[in-house]
């Protein structure tokens, strides 16, 4: 299962707002402490002490020669691969006198890799993180740098709004780098076959869409049920759309019960959909690759997942004249309205705190950030986190129509399995596994999960 | 009669035959199991400070169905039933085969084996090839045959996802144990065969009363492989289901790594571990302990 | 009258019917086994086009060799698999060693504990790897064992050892203590017995062991993953793995990967496997 990569809760452009998704991100961690007593420790660890010592010097004072390394995700066939070599050559190129080394790992053998490395006190001076939950284990056992003071010369350029996702107790832990959203993707050249020219507005004309789909042999959606991360990418958005934004944000971030009769509504519209005939019914047995390279082989109409997508659609030649990204329809607009998103930033860099150089290296995955992004958004493989800079004209129009539904965006929730404690999150990813295999409805969904995560 | 002076000796020699493989043993295989021990004893999520909860860990792994240990064990279960009555007794037919000497019987010998040379990531693609609901083997095989009511959505469907993996788990070792009885079968002297030959026996009672009882030590030694091996099933379970669908295939491999990198707890999969082990070195004990019945 | 009864028997057993089935039975699974090859083989040089869905099994419709040449530039797989050889022979070497060594002491000197040794040394073959990652990473890392070779050897020695004694177990109790009785009488001490008599005789293990604990090292990819993070010492099935991305994969040059990493094995192994029949032969021992 792949991490998804958007798991914040940000009010795009509202910064006040942010300071409730920063208290925010925290809840769900404490709820993890209720059953992990072990988390309630203070972060007193003495490898964090670093943070403690008051900045005494800035990195451009100090050019005395230092190592820096580094772990990350880009691998070779990583879309973020170019955007690292880039950036990386760039700071090289800029700081002569760090020594910077790094190495990249496989997305999933990472996460082992990354916990058994706090675990042993053995993390280099710069890693690759999720933000929200993941992140907040480790901030949590005293593992990670605080970057407060480093910040104060990036404010400028990265938005505090931005660092909602890790931020925890008020104190900045990572530096953001591209973020994503979920997205609608239709091949339009299967609408058109059924009398639409543009991805419909409203549900209603949307389901309508889908039955006409139907009708034709068409199947509406695509979605991988080996990989339950790719169902959440329909609930949410259904559950988002239907029961409104806040409630799913308090609901995901513990601050009310999964017990909500809206939310067991929205589930039900979800199944309706799944036993309506929309979904592939084959789904259920494959993986997400294999499910993206049907809906780009024209099986399916539509297919929702992160916008992450858009660099590889937009690199086919042949298909990328045939896809449009939009935004879900609002199912019920007395309680959401359109421009409520699910997503956010999530691919984050963090210091070591046991690093010896945290001071110096918290100003290096900064500015190292601040590149990443940068490239990364011009490959498309996502929005900026980062105040965009220089010529972006050359942005592939999936990611620039992606950046318009985001500048319009009324708010955002994370995804629920990346908010959530890593526990919590695979309990309920087991409880969405069900609902997509009809095994669970709408109120035993809800009621399940209300008692299962406290 | 010994003096002590030799008993000495011979006490010393036995240490220093056995030094390499115990240093190695004990601080890479037995300190671990000592510390997950331990460990399953915590409330822990591998970095913070821990929490002494005594047995509870084990008491939920029972009684917390949401885990799904008791569905991961029956799932080994199932593994180890068909490894033992239709993996070993096709490994045994095979190796008795070339035992024969069959024409080119360095090449089938060479070949049956290739399968476990090939890394899982190869085999579990080519399964899920055959397994795809859509464009796979399997399926189409069933349309053309005119059995298009059989068709499943194999890995995807309850009823059909274990069996799914069992079939490839079994097919990739059965060279893994041919190989293993094949030695053994080689080791049977040629004079016995001929002798029993002489006695008018037919190939069939040759394998069946000299060559399978000569062989019963590696014969167990394939037994306690397949049902240890079982237990401790995952690269096809990850491959092939994820442990889906409803977490019905799950295995305590893929439990154990869930909790301990997935769900950050680690002092419940230090539990499953202590499990894990408990149930291996039972299974090896009772097995051994059938065998050894059977001889007297 | 003896003789022309085995002639009689070796009619018999040259029914031809019961041959020409036999051999399209061994022929049939023969084809079985070598499908997966065949399969990743064109794997290896094919598009995600046509791996999902357009032409699963067929032959490439493009031939895509810059698969390799991207799994080898790229992925370098060259370095990680001149890795993974290093770290696999030594493994075997030092395993096995240790492995007859204790063998020896269990099967063929009579002590009180030996029993109780070998049941000791079988708990091995029960330990899930993944239960041992953490505890022993924790130590390698206080005593700044981190990034050598040496680093996977030592652990892929312990975890082939339990299986290496197994078999050599199987094999060393075959021969029979006539031998070492005989060399106690020539004036050999307990070591000496070993290295002279019994090591010799247990060629026929060698192979054997060695390509059980091949298959436990090769494709090993837990340790190798937690413990090694410079890529210089990287092992192949971490290296074909990061070959993988978060969302896209491109999966030709991962089989390209996998065929670098598998093919010169099997080449390996049918020698060996020549070796292995010869041995078995050398090594019967006349009952």
């Amino acid at each position: 299962m792949k991490m998804k990569r958007i798991v914040s809760t940000l009010l795009a452009g509202v910064m006040a707002m942010s300071l409730v998704a920063c208290t925010g991100s925290s809840a769900p961690a404490d709820t993890g402490a209720a059953e992990q007593p072990a988390a309630e420790q203070p972060a007193a660890e003495p490898a964090a002490e670093p943070a403690a010592e008051p900045a005494a010097v800035e990195n451009t004072d100090s050019s005395e020669p230092i190592s820096l390394t580094m772990w990350c995700i880009a691998t070779e066939s990583d879309s973020n691969r170019h955007s690292y070599e880039a950036a990386i050559a760039d700071m090289q190129a800029k700081y002569p006198d760090i020594n910077f080394t790094w190495e990249a790992f496989e997305n999933q053998s990472y996460k082992t890799k990354i916990k058994a490395a706090v675990s042993a006190n053995e993390m280099p001076d710069i890693f690759f993180t999720w933000s929200c939950a993941f992140l907040g284990d480790f901030v949590e056992a005293g593992k990670v740098y605080c970057l407060d003071d480093a910040y104060e010369n990036y404010k400028s350029e990265l938005p505090e709004v931005m660092l909602g996702n890790s931020t925890y107790d008020g104190k900045h832990y990572g530096v953001p780098l591209t973020m994503n959203i979920v997205g609608l993707f239709a091949n339009m050249d299967l609408l058109k076959q059924v009398g639409y020219d543009e991805i419909p507005g409203t549900y209603e004309d949307f389901i309508a869409c889908c039955d006409k789909l139907k009708a034709a042999g068409i199947i509406p959606f695509g979605c991988a049920g080996k990989e339950t991360w790719c169902v959440t990418e329909y609930l949410e958005s259904v559950i988002e759309k239907s029961a409104g934004a806040d409630t799913l944000n308090d609901i995901f971030l513990g601050k009310s019960t999964w017990n909500n009769q809206d939310v067991a509504d929205a589930v039900d519209t979800f199944q309706s959909l799944v036993t309506n005939g929309y979904f592939d019914p084959s789904g259920i047995g494959l993986t997400n690759d294999e499910v993206k390279n049907n809906f780009m082989a024209g099986k399916y109409a539509f297919y929702m997942n992160g916008t992450w997508n858009c660099a590889d659609f937009a690199a086919n030649e042949e298909f990328k004249t045939k896809v449009k990204v939009g935004e879900f329809p609002v199912i019920n607009a007395d309680k959401s309205k359109l421009g409520q998103l699910i997503g956010g930033p999530s691919d984050t860099l963090a210091v070591a705190a046991s690093s010896p150089n945290a001071e110096r290296a918290a100003d290096y995955a900064f500015e190292l950030g601040k590149y990443i992004c940068h490239y990364g958004y011009l490959d498309g493989c996502g929005l900026p986190a980062w105040t965009p800079y220089g010529d972006t004209s050359s942005v592939n129009e999936l990611t620039q129509t992606v950046a318009q539904i985001v500048a319009g965006a009324d708010s955002m929730v994370l995804f629920g399995d990346t908010a959530m404690s890593a526990d919590s999150a695979n309990t309920y990813l087991s409880y969405v596994d069900q609902v997509y295999g009809c095994l669970l409805d709408g109120t035993q969904f809800i009621e399940g999960l209300a008692k299962d995560i406290q | 009669m010994k003096t002590n002076k030799t008993d000495f000796k011979k006490g010393i020699t036995i240490f220093l035959f056995l030094l390499p493989g115990l240093a190695l043993f004990v601080s890479i295989l037995i300190a671990p199991i000592a510390v997950s021990l331990y460990r399953s004893m915590y409330d822990w999520n591998g970095f913070s400070e821990g929490t002494f909860i005594g047995f509870n860990n084990y008491i939920e792994l029972f009684t917390n169905g949401s885990i799904k240990f008791i569905t991961a064990l029956k799932n080994s279960m199932w593994l180890a039933f068909f490894s033992v009555f239709v993996q070993l007794p096709f490994s045994l037919f095979l190796a008795l085969l070339l035992g024969r000497k069959p024409k080119k019987e360095r090449a089938f010998l060479s070949i049956f084996f290739m399968p476990v040379l090939i890394s899982t990531v190869v085999i579990g693609q080519l399964w899920l090839k055959i397994y795809n609901p859509d464009y796979g083997l399997l399926n189409r095989f069933l349309d053309a045959v005119r059995l298009g009511s059989l068709k499943h959505v194999w890995v995807g469907d309850v009823k059909t996802a274990l069996g799914s993996i069992i079939v490839p788990t079994i097919w990739q070792y059965i060279g893994y144990h041919m190989l293993l009885m094949y030695a053994g079968v080689k080791g049977v002297s040629t004079d016995l065969r001929e002798a029993a030959m002489l006695d008018g026996a037919t190939p069939w009672q040759v394998d069946r009363y000299v060559v399978i009882p000569i062989i019963k030590p590696i014969i167990r030694v394939s037994v306690i492989f397949a049902v240890t091996g079982s237990l401790k099933a995952y690269d096809f379970v990850r491959i092939l289901t994820e442990g889906g669908p409803f977490q019905s295939t799950e295995v305590p491999s893929t439990l154990l790594e869930n909790m301990l990198f997935l769900r950050n707890r680690y002092g419940m999969g230090s539990t499953i571990s202590v499990m894990l082990i408990f149930l291996c070195f039972a299974f090896a004990l009772l097995i051994t302990a059938a065998f050894r019945e059977r001889d007297v | 009258m003896i003789m022309e009864n085995s002639k009689a028997l070796t009619v018999k057993e040259t029914n031809p019917a019961v041959k020409v089935l036999m051999y399209i039975f061994l022929v049939f699974w023969a084809v079985v086994n070598l499908f997966p090859i065949y399969f990743m083989f064109t794997f290896s040089l094919k598009s995600n086009e046509e791996i999902f869905g357009q032409n699963i099994i067929g032959l490439p419709r493009e031939w895509l060799f810059k698969n390799y040449v991207s799994a080898m530039n790229t992925g370098n797989m060259g370095l990680y698999f001149v890795n993974s050889l290093i770290v696999t022979i030594s493994a075997i070497a030092i395993s096995m060693m240790a492995a007859m060594m204790a063998t020896y002491a269990i099967t063929r000197i009579s002590w009180k504990l030996n029993k109780l040794t070998n049941a000791f040394f079988m708990l091995g073959l029960t330990i899930p790897i993944q239960a041992s990652i953490v505890p022993v990473y924790v130590v390698l890392s206080k005593l700044h064992w981190l990034n050598k070779y040496s680093t996977l050897i030592v652990p892929y020695s312990a975890f082939a050892l339990s299986m290496s004694i197994l078999i050599c177990t199987g094999f060393m109790v075959e021969i029979p203590s006539a031998l070492d009785e005989a060399a106690r009488i020539d004036g050999c001490g307990l070591a000496g017995t070993f290295f002279k008599i019994i090591l010799p005789l247990m060629k026929p293990a060698v192979s054997t062991v060695g390509v059980y604990s091949y298959l436990q090292c090769w494709n090993e990819f837990m340790f190798a993953n937690v413990f090694i993070s410079d890529s210089v010492h990287r092992t192949l099935p971490v290296g074909i793995k990061a070959l993988s991305g978060q969302y896209t994969t491109e999966w030709g040059p991962i089989g390209a990967a996998l065929c670098i990493a598998t093919f010169p094995t099997l080449i390996f192994y049918l020698f060996l496997s020549g070796k292995i029949q010869e041995s078995f032969i050398a090594g019967a021992v006349k009952g």
